[in-house]
């Protein structure tokens, strides 16, 4: 079992963190700026990189579950960081470290599969559309195949 | 930012920041002059879950074309497979008419076009997977290796997963050209309309010549009240409509009243509805109006609701025309105006004319099923959307099961079945347990 120093320095290896140059083109790239009226520089890729980097507590952090895991500031980052890998290996310590609460987990199987915040923002998408009785959004997308094929073949 | 508020402030606490709104406006959906009399057919794939084997052949060919080497996992579409079950079912994204991960994605790099294809823009995906979340079948697929989002796109009209099925499991349809159930009910309308309004005069309260008779049951029953005596010829004359609606639901409602006509021309002009309150929305309604003109006419001594009837009054309007009888006329203009709040108010929640019918469509033959493993569901919706009565259940079908059709609220107007592009909605004798896709029938 692996402590919470070596996750996160597995993280920083993951996604080269430590070539961060601060430019903040994956902040200008981020679309969280578009989905949250919050964002902030504590939210910000850029803004969670440097947390790592200087070691402050960041797994139990709330910030690092406003990410959508997207690839926009990868894409962007002239020293080629991926702020999603290293945001996708944070929350898998705080999966192991049991800091779920900010985690939605699947009704079917239990495992965890997208951030409240990023659930909370397409629920406020989607609050326009008909009543979804399905119930979408508490289940992960291979169980949702999974009732679909069971109700549908 | 309205032009009052620029006004008032000073330039330097303006905001002129851009959100998407500015940089990627919603493409809005053009509408054709066509549009109006027929719905737009838009081309989608059909699966049929008996023919597929899970050979993932399609998911094989897909892939082809995503990353131009044989990956499944790279596929826009996914075969789930249940091996207990024996099921298969290959996930495809269905191309729905109000699209729910199109509101979801962030950077609005989906978009319907004109042609009814949903299509992710790769200039501005940012491969976030919200669509994926918001999707009730999750049918965009991320790759797990380069993290894209994979998502059909019909192949621009041309899908090859349709070309290579070995078992015709996948179909590329453009669903019913011609919608003759229409063309019939509107006829069969008019032609009644005309016939009872115009020529008949009256003659859908009593008519008789010879030994054929025929009398309103609505009438019949307040005329047996207000008299006291059963007259054997006009309750045997309003037998007929009642063997109609036992053979065939309550198809006088739909196809025959003349003032039902009336209401579906005045829902052509009027095609915002305003809603109808809650507190009102009782279908029992209407049994208690046939309960208050039977008890009434018996109180009263006269047939009290035949005064007002709008269908009577219609029936009766072409002829002498004298004060009563356009003062009489008002009612039509005054329950005609109900449509604005919802289609077919009048005959949803107070005509008591369909409450008799109603009352003997409990001994129907016939009844019309939607079988939702056949159709596509929450992608779709047509079938509630287009039912004057609203009695197709839209929830039950977006979560997948087979809504249960009230056929004593049912006028058998056959929207549904004429306009359901995968014939999922099917007239099915009573007894008949099978809905189409779940069974032999």
């Amino acid at each position: 079992m692996k402590n919470r120093k070596d996750k996160i320095a597995e993280a920083k290896r993951v996604s080269g963190a430590d070539a961060c140059v601060e430019c903040g083109r994956c902040v200008a790239a981020c679309p969280m700026a578009e989905m949250y009226a919050n964002f902030s520089i504590e939210m910000s890729p850029r803004g969670i990189i440097k947390k790592t980097l200087i070691g402050d507590p960041v797994v139990e952090d709330k910030n690092i579950w406003y990410c959508t895991e997207c690839n926009a500031g990868t894409d962007t980052c002239p020293q080629k960081v991926s702020c999603r890998d290293l945001i996708r290996k944070l929350r898998e310590a705080a999966v192991d470290e049991n800091l779920l609460e900010n985690a939605k987990t699947c009704k079917c199987c239990g495992r965890a599969f997208v951030a409240i915040p990023v659930e909370d923002f397409v629920f406020a998408r989607l609050k326009d559309e008909p009543p979804n009785v399905f119930g979408v959004l508490d289940i992960c997308p291979p169980c949702r195949r999974e009732i679909y094929l069971l109700r549908n073949a | 930012m309205t032009e009052q508020q620029t006004t008032e402030k000073p330039i330097a606490e303006q905001d002129f920041s851009l959100n998407l709104d500015d940089l990627r406006p919603r493409h809005a959906e053009k509408r054709h002059l066509s549009d109006y009399f027929m719905p737009r057919r838009h081309s989608f794939i059909l699966f049929h879950p008996d023919r597929c084997t899970g050979c993932g052949a399609c998911e094989m060919i897909c892939s082809t074309r995503n990353v131009e080497k044989v990956a499944p996992v790279s596929a826009s579409v996914k075969v789930v497979r249940d091996e207990k079950e024996g099921k298969n079912f290959s996930i495809l994204c269905q191309h729905c008419r109000k699209p729910l991960c199109l509101p979801a994605c962030p950077t609005r790099a989906i978009e319907k076009g004109d042609d009814g294809i949903v299509r992710i823009d790769k200039l501005f995906c940012t491969e976030c997977g919200l669509c994926t979340m918001a999707c009730p079948a999750a049918a965009p697929i991320k790759d797990p290796g380069s993290q894209e989002i994979h998502k059909c796109d019909l192949c621009e009209g041309d899908p090859l997963c349709v070309k290579h099925c070995p078992e015709n499991a996948l179909t590329f349809t453009r669903g019913k050209a011609f919608r003759w159930i229409k063309g019939l009910r509107w006829t069969s309308q008019l032609i009644s309309f005309l016939l009872l309004v115009m020529v008949f005069i009256g003659t859908f309260c009593y008519f008789r010549t010879g030994s054929v008779s025929f009398a309103c049951p609505t009438g019949t029953l307040q005329n047996i009240a207000s008299s006291g005596t059963v007259v054997l010829v006009s309750v045997s004359s309003a037998l007929a409509i009642l063997i109609l609606t036992v053979v065939a639901g309550r198809l006088f409602c739909g196809w025959i009243c003349p003032f039902g006509f009336v209401l579906d021309l005045v829902d052509k002009i009027t095609p915002k509805k305003l809603g109808w309150p809650s507190f009102l929305k009782s279908r029992m309604t209407k049994y208690g109006v046939l309960a208050g003109a039977v008890g009434g006419s018996y109180a009263l001594g006269f047939q009290v609701f035949c005064t007002v009837c709008p269908i009577g009054t219609l029936c009766r309007s072409y002829g002498v025309q004298s004060f009563f009888k356009s003062a009489e006329l008002a009612i039509i203009p005054a329950l005609a105006s109900l449509e604005i709040a919802q289609r077919r108010s009048w005959c949803r929640y107070f005509c008591p004319v369909g409450a008799v019918l109603g009352l003997t469509a409990l001994l129907r033959l016939i009844k019309i099923v939607i079988g939702a493993k056949r159709c596509k569901k929450f992608s779709c919706i047509q079938c509630a959307e287009v039912c004057p009565v609203g009695i197709i259940d839209a929830d039950k079908l977006r979560e997948g099961l087979s809504p249960k059709i009230p056929m004593t609220e049912c006028i058998m107007c056959m929207r549904c079945i004429d306009r359901c592009p995968y014939d999922a909605a099917k007239i099915r004798f009573r007894w008949q347990k099978a809905v189409p896709g779940e069974g032999r029938i």
